[in-house]
């Protein structure tokens, strides 16, 4: 199993207030699975997806990534292990303005440690190419359409080769033809091997994966494998 | 990777570097008078000294004591104590001692044909020239002849020779001398070699006569103001000094009557002197290195802020604490590095503009350098620690979350 997640709780103090963004998740997810995490807004989506992602650690309840604990890993560790198991594509892109397409999907070559500039350059093309993106390589961010932004951040997202892609509503700045080209791409991706949790609270988004896991108030209320 | 940090980090300097440069003004005028103030205070050093120097070397000055007068004022006591006769006594009794020349000078008018010149005499003998290191260009020095005979002649300073006979020859010349009421003929033996200014004064537009001349033939009494001695050695300066001491303590039986300084005692106080001034300037300078440590702390402390969505985007792709850390460090270096050596080059143009002005040469030490440019990069190891910590210890989630 790539992920067991088992009784996954988490809960924010905000002063006296305490936040149970997830109350009691349990699932396990297999390698080449096509999952949709899907809720309404304030569900506790993002916060799976953050422990999913190895970004934080549940306030209790284990969770198994390859079957290694990521519960009680340090801040190293799960650095390591999001670099090399697990890559992000988010719903505002998350590129570095200042830094060119290239340099953008080089980045997690760099915290790797993988040297040399011509490599990593070399990589990164392969990778563009990958999701479509073979020109304009050295512009910035804000010199490209949304659309291709996102290929971008899927680019880097795969440079890796993680085991784990995690897409956080990945369609939510996109109009709804851009967004269904990017449900292709991760179609393909996952045709190819890749396995794909993607967060969402579009129905007509998560019905195109081949299993949907709902959530709601930090509970799963349904966990179905579809056609 | 380094490389790769270290192009990531000069990238964003580069790309405000309005900013970057306002952060470094700290650094810059520190490090810029850290720079200047000691090149400034070894250049006036290195002038005094050589102008020291320059009286010729290990000399030892025996004058009178200076005690305290009648109504509590300072005064100068003891100045019928130096005779030429202790002159040669005190060489006698100290072996460490080479030789000694009395201090006696009048100011007076020399008349040569119709020129008049007014300048100081000085009463000398034969030792004067191996003392100051000073010697005739042409003709020859006072010689024990003349000062024992107490014969009329002179030697002119080289401006003085040229002010009494312009476009002549002035060997065998004849000068009246107008001193004290008096008028003296003296017949012109040589002239003095160039020396230019020094502490004592001009020596170029004096004239030198025997000293058994000016005491007998004008002041008229036996005593000088003092002597200048000449150790045999700069091993032996000190000794001397103790061998002078104790002989004038017993022959003069009251310590209060003379006084010893070595030029070995007055160089070193001089360079006491202008080193607590160097280190005090160089203090105050270092404080302005230390609030453009903290220039560069604020703008780092901003940039963390400004930058945290980019911290926890590069927190996602996996960079470690070490990797934010340098990254934020680099920054910072590499400002206080820059600012440093910019801040040398306005120093060294700093210097090279007072050395011009005070007329000494420039002297920028590589010491002042690399300790102003090490305690610039100190600075900004120091100050960028805190931001750069600050940046590497933001948790992921809440800083891609940061609007
Ligand atoms: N850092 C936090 N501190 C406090 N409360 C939080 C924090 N993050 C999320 N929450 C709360 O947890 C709940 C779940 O949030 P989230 O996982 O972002 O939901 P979703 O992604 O499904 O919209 C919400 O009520 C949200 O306000
Ligand atoms: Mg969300």
């Amino acid at each position: 199993m790539l992920i067991q997640a088992e009784h996954l709780q988490k809960t924010y103090h905000m002063g006296a207030v305490k936040v149970e963004a997830l109350k009691d998740a349990s699932f396990q997810i297999a390698a080449g699975e096509f999952v949709a995490i899907i809720g309404p807004s304030g569900s506790g989506k993002s916060t799976l997806m953050h422990i999913l992602g190895c970004l934080d650690r549940p306030t209790a309840g284990r969770y198994l990534l390859d079957g290694h604990d990521m519960s009680r890993a340090s801040d190293n560790q799960l650095a390591e292990i999001r670099n090399k198991k697990i890559g992000f594509v988010f719903q505002q892109f998350n590129l570095l303005p200042k830094a060119t397409i290239l340099q953008n999907v080089c980045l997690p070559l760099i915290y790797a440690g993988l040297r040399g500039r011509r490599k990593q350059q070399q990589l990164a093309r392969q990778a563009l190419e990958m999701v479509g993106l073979g020109e304009r390589l050295h512009h910035r961010p804000n010199e490209i359409s949304g659309g291709q932004k996102q290929r971008v951040a899927i680019a880097r997202a795969l440079i890796n080769n993680p085991a784990l892609l995690l897409a956080d509503e990945p369609t939510g700045n996109l109009d709804t033809k851009t967004g269904q080209e990017i449900m292709k791409t991760f179609h393909r991706l996952n045709q190819e091997g890749h396995t794909i949790i993607l967060v969402t609270h579009d129905p007509e988004i998560a019905a195109q994966a081949r299993r949907i896991i709902q959530i709601r108030d930090g509970l799963i209320q349904r966990d179905e494998v579809i056609a | 990777m380094i490389l790769e940090i270290l192009r990531m980090a000069l990238d964003s300097l580069t790309t405000s570097k309005m900013r970057s440069f306002l952060s470094m003004l700290g650094i810059i005028i520190g490090v810029a008078a850290v720079i200047a103030i000691v090149s400034v205070g070894s250049g006036a050093q290195s002038q005094v000294t050589s102008q020291i120097s320059a009286l010729g070397s290990n000399i030892i000055n025996i004058g009178p004591g200076i005690t305290r007068g009648r109504s509590g004022r300072l005064s100068f006591t003891a100045t019928d104590v130096f005779t030429m006769e202790l002159a040669e006594q005190i060489l006698r009794n100290c072996p460490s001692l080479a030789r000694i020349t009395p201090n006696v000078q009048t100011s007076g008018i020399l008349i040569a044909g119709d020129i008049n010149y007014q300048t100081t005499t000085v009463g000398v003998t034969p030792a004067y020239q191996e003392i100051v290191e000073y010697y005739p260009v042409r003709g020859q020095f006072i010689n024990a002849e003349h000062e024992a005979n107490a014969t009329n002649v002179m030697v002119l300073g080289a401006k003085l020779a040229e002010e009494l006979f312009p476009g002549q020859d002035p060997l065998g010349q004849r000068v009246k001398l107008f001193a004290r009421n008096r008028k003296l003929l003296f017949v012109v033996i040589g002239v003095m070699e160039e020396k230019g200014t020094g502490a004592i004064g001009n020596l170029d537009n004096q004239a030198f006569i025997p000293a058994s001349v000016l005491l007998k033939k004008i002041n008229n009494r036996k005593y000088v103001s003092g002597y200048t001695a000449q150790a045999r050695s700069s091993e032996t300066a000190k000794t001397a000094v103790a061998e002078v001491e104790y002989f004038l303590t017993r022959y003069l039986l009251d310590t209060d009557k003379f006084n010893i300084s070595s030029q070995e005692q007055i160089l070193a106080t001089i360079s006491e002197v202008t080193a607590t001034l160097s280190l005090m300037l160089g203090g105050i300078a270092g404080i302005s290195l230390l609030v453009g440590g903290i220039g560069i702390m604020n703008i780092m402390l901003v940039s963390v802020t400004e930058r945290t969505r980019e911290i926890g985007i590069r927190k996602a792709l996996g960079a470690k604490r070490k990797h934010i850390m340098a990254q934020f460090m680099i920054e910072s270096l590499a400002m206080s590095g820059f600012g440093g050596l910019i801040g040398i080059i306005f120093g060294w143009l700093g210097a090279l503009a007072v050395a011009k002005v005070g007329g000494w040469p420039l002297v920028v030490t590589h010491t002042s350098v690399l300790v102003a440019f090490s305690f610039s990069l100190l600075v900004g190891l120091f100050f960028g620690l805190y931001p750069a910590q600050k940046a590497a210890k933001l948790d992921p989630v809440i800083a891609l979350s940061y609007e």
